[in-house]
């Protein structure tokens, strides 16, 4: 169910990009940050789906605020002369890396129980 | 219903992503330039190539027209007695200007970068430099030469030779070592010019650059290639 809408939203997302306009070379640099504060929070709406803790609101206010912080902090840095985007980077995708290992240990755990002689007992630990 | 919603937000940021990361994608291979310099690169040499071959299709146009303007000008004064003197004239003074290809005695003087070791001397001073032909071709312009050339490169009233990174550019084009001087004149009067103790090939020979001059009967030197163009100039009464 996830995957599927994953792969649909995908699929309508490059559609859409195909038939919108290009930007300007200044904006790109914005635009770049942008998709990193995304992906972090595809990321972390999948990690916390399957934690079961998913909030709808804090996905959505996540989205928006993390992405206007990163491209202000990118303005900042521009007009500072200082890469301070880098920060927002390094924040975002250590989070994403946080959130794949949550993904893919379950994902793990799912598989290996199909096993039949898969060990219950043995908890996996990091 | 929670986990409903949940894959419909999941599915419209991904829908945000995938647009966002398409339309940067696209913005970026328009603007190809700032990618990779490797990609600004190729486009250079494209453009350069290009150019080239631009350049070199306005100088064959060139060659041509000026063989239609002269076999027109011969037509038209074929039957008439004062226009074949003006002709003849004209074709004086376009030898003297450079437009012809001429030929004569004179000498051909080769110059070429020192083979000797660089790490023992100053580098600078083993290459020949731009400043080291403009010396020369003053020189044999100083003993009477009549057309001199440098790798058949016609030297005209509007000839420059300037330094350009590694290589020397005479009339716009580049030249490299070894440099051969055409010089067309008195072949002994060039020849001493040249050779003359404390003369400029000798001094040349002191920072072992090699020169080797040599007379001969019957040198060949090429037209000048370009046009020459006359915009601001006019005759005074």
């Amino acid at each position: 169910m996830m995957v599927i809408a994953i792969i649909v939203g995908c699929v309508l997302g490059i559609l859409i990009g195909f038939i919108s306009p290009t930007i300007p070379y200044t904006v790109s640099q914005y635009l770049a940050i942008g998709i990193v504060a995304a992906l972090d929070s595809v990321f972390g709406g999948i990690a916390s789906n399957i934690k079961k803790n998913f909030d709808i609101k804090v996905f959505i206010s996540g989205f928006f605020v993390n992405a206007i912080l990163a491209i202000l902090l990118t303005y900042l840095g521009e007009q500072l002369n200082v890469d301070i985007y880098l920060a927002a980077i390094i924040v975002f995708v250590g989070r994403m890396f946080n959130n794949l290992g949550i993904i893919r240990r379950y994902y793990l755990d799912v598989i290996s129980e199909k096993k039949p002689f898969k060990k219950k007992d043995k908890k996996v630990e990091n | 219903m929670k986990n409903k919603n949940a894959y419909i937000a999941i599915a419209v940021v991904c829908v945000v992503l995938t647009a966002a990361i398409t339309v940067q994608i696209r913005t970026m291979r328009e603007e190809s330039s700032a990618v990779s310099v490797a990609t600004a690169n190729s486009e250079l040499k494209d453009s350069l190539l290009e150019w080239k071959e631009r350049a070199e299709n306005a100088e064959r146009d060139l060659e041509e027209s000026t063989k239609e303007l002269e076999t027109i000008r011969n037509e038209s004064t074929t039957d008439d007695n004062s226009a074949t003197e003006k002709q003849e004239e004209l074709k004086k003074y376009n030898q003297l200007i450079g437009l012809t290809d001429v030929t004569g005695e004179g000498i051909v003087l080769t110059v070429s970068d020192s083979s000797a070791d660089s790490t023992l001397l100053d580098m600078s001073s083993l290459i020949v430099h731009d400043s080291d032909l403009r010396n020369l071709i003053n020189e044999l312009a100083n003993a009477g030469a009549e057309a001199i050339s440098i790798n058949d490169e016609r030297i005209v009233n509007s000839s420059c030779v300037t330094c350009a990174g590694n290589v020397i550019q005479i009339n716009g084009k580049r030249v490299g070592s070894p440099f051969e001087i055409k010089a067309i004149g008195n072949p002994e009067s060039l020849y001493g010019a040249i050779t003359r103790p404390g003369g400029y090939t000798s001094m040349l020979k002191s920072r072992s650059i090699q020169t080797d001059a040599k007379k001969m009967t019957n040198i060949q030197i090429p037209k000048y290639s370009g046009a020459l163009t006359q915009n601001s100039i006019e005759e005074t009464n």
